[in-house]
């Protein structure tokens, strides 16, 4: 194996040529190609499909069909992966979500947390119409940094800044960071549901995660 | 292409009065009375038989502001207005503001009800109103559940249109099915296929004669690039292509951009033929699928 064939890789999966990047990896792999260096490679080709994204060349699509294609390679190189000290792969930090109660809506959290997960996050996802006392409840447990509440319906708004207050009051907000997302979020919804930050898209929720967990 | 309305004359709910859009943002923010009924009078003149209406969240903190804003368009336009709110006490102000007279003595909408907050038709008793129900979520065992399939969108449709009926006296023809689009580049559910089989299930049932069934399209392109791959405007076409297929199945209602026009595809049109496959698809293909829709083509 060459660099010439790291950067085939790289490119093949920044380029969405999914079954020539998977026999690549695969074979790479089987020729004793170090599975951290393959996953390394993904992660970089998962950078360039991101930064595409940013600049509009890339969509949705192209982001979880990435996800898809990084979560295969490893699947493959896990079990490679010698468990020794330091070998396993560190998460970048523990994020808690849940659409607000009053709110089915799932489509959107369920984006966001396979692209935080596949972006080596810690995401503990506890479903729709979630009440404020089972949020309360799982912070206390799961302690997060992150907590991203997911909304499509106005009424969502409500129930967020409620979640917000609700999280506050019981003195667990403390350092942990909340983003919210869905539907017509937008810089007013956020200053109304007392919210540190709001993200339109999953990239944007995987780039507010981050950045307060130093990522 | 032909013009859809030759054949098909749906009631468009214009969709404009919402702060969701920056312009309607701008109009709200400074206070701009001419602005907004300019707003109005123009969804209606390109084809709104119904305008919705919301001014965000704000409503709830400045009621005497909502109430104003109403005042504001009915003194422009006169088709019905479409309260989108899901809570008692903004709909209560919406409701007892709203002057059925400036509409030509037509009902209020309120947008939307599902069996999920049934608390709204507590409001009822304040005066009728006509609903738009959303059929995409369900009560079961006490608790919300979203819809998955047809059969459980068109089975909720049907038992809260039967309680409407029964308990209220709505006429079918006061109740509005909301079916829900979904956005195309994250459906890989099949949610669309759903709604377009529900949309089927409904329009065929006896029981629910005169009932109207509705989506909201501009959901379906959202998120996606402007131009499609063979370089047409790619989230028209997706809304044309929704109601080409929706249309003769039973779509009698739309909320959408009025002047955005509403037009059937002709058959082999790029698009409407990328989207009947993306129907038949879930997963990871019907990714792949979509991603035709805006790639360049050879």
């Amino acid at each position: 194996m060459s660099q010439d064939d790291e950067k085939r890789l790289v490119d093949m999966m920044a380029d969405m040529n999914e079954e020539e990047a998977l026999a690549l990896a695969r074979a790479m792999l089987e020729r004793g190609f170090s599975p951290l260096r393959v996953l390394e490679l993904c992660r970089e080709a998962m950078d360039l499909v991101g930064k595409r994204f940013e600049k509009g060349e890339y969509f949705l699509p192209e982001l979880i069909l990435a996800g898809e294609m990084l979560e295969q390679v490893g699947a493959m190189a896990k079990p490679l992966i010698r468990t020794a000290p330091g070998a396993a792969p560190q998460t970048l930090g523990r994020v808690l979500i849940g659409t607000v109660h009053g709110d089915l809506h799932d489509i959107g959290k369920n984006i966001v947390t396979f692209m935080l997960d596949i972006n080596s996050f810690e995401v503990k996802d506890i479903g729709i119409d979630v009440p404020v006392e089972k949020f309360i409840e799982v912070i206390r447990e799961f302690k997060p940094q992150v907590l991203g509440l997911s909304g499509f319906l106005t009424l969502a708004f409500e129930s967020m800044k409620e979640t917000i207050a609700a999280i506050e009051a019981a003195g667990l907000r403390g350092d942990m960071k909340i983003m919210i997302g869905g539907g017509q979020v937008d810089e007013r919804v956020r200053a109304y549901t007392g919210a540190d930050a709001f993200g339109n898209n999953a990239m944007a929720a995987v780039a507010l995660c981050r950045n307060w967990t130093g990522g | 292409m032909t013009d859809i309305s030759q054949a098909w004359r749906p009631n468009i709910i214009g969709d404009r009065i919402n702060p969701g859009f920056k312009s309607t943002l701008a109009l709200l923010d400074t206070g701009d009375v001419a602005g907004m009924q300019a707003l109005a009078v123009r969804q209606v003149e390109t084809g709104a038989t119904a305008l919705d209406f919301t001014i965000g969240p704000r409503a709830r903190e400045q009621p005497e502001v909502l109430a104003e804003w109403i005042r504001v368009v009915q003194a422009a336009v006169s088709v019905p207005l479409c309260f989108d709110y899901l809570d008692i006490p903004v709909l209560d102000v919406c409701l007892r503001t709203y002057d059925q007279d400036k509409a030509l003595g037509r009902l209020p909408i309120i947008n939307s009800l599902a069996e999920t907050r049934w608390e709204l038709m507590s409001l009822y008793e304040l005066r009728p109103f006509r609903v738009m129900l959303m059929a995409s979520e369900r009560m079961e065992d006490g608790a919300g559940r979203p819809n998955r399939s047809s059969a459980e969108i068109s089975a909720t449709a049907k038992r809260a249109a039967r309680r409407l009926v029964r308990d209220f006296g709505l006429a079918l023809d006061d109740i509005i099915i909301d079916v829900s689009v979904s956005a195309v580049i994250v459906d890989t559910t099949g949610l669309n296929r759903a709604a377009l089989d529900a949309i089927r299930e409904i329009g065929t049932d006896p029981d629910l004669k005169g009932i109207h069934v509705s989506g909201g399209i501009t959901n379906i392109g959202q998120q996606m690039p402007a131009k499609a791959g063979d370089g047409s405007d790619l989230k028209r076409q997706l809304e044309c292509a929704f109601i080409t297929l929706a249309a003769p199945l039973g779509l009698d209602t739309v909320l959408a951009t009025p002047w955005h026009g509403l037009y059937a595809l002709p058959e082999g049109n790029f698009v409407l033929e990328t989207f009947r496959r993306i129907l038949e698809l879930k997963g990871s293909d019907a990714l792949r699928e979509v991603r035709k829709l805006y790639r360049k083509q050879a």
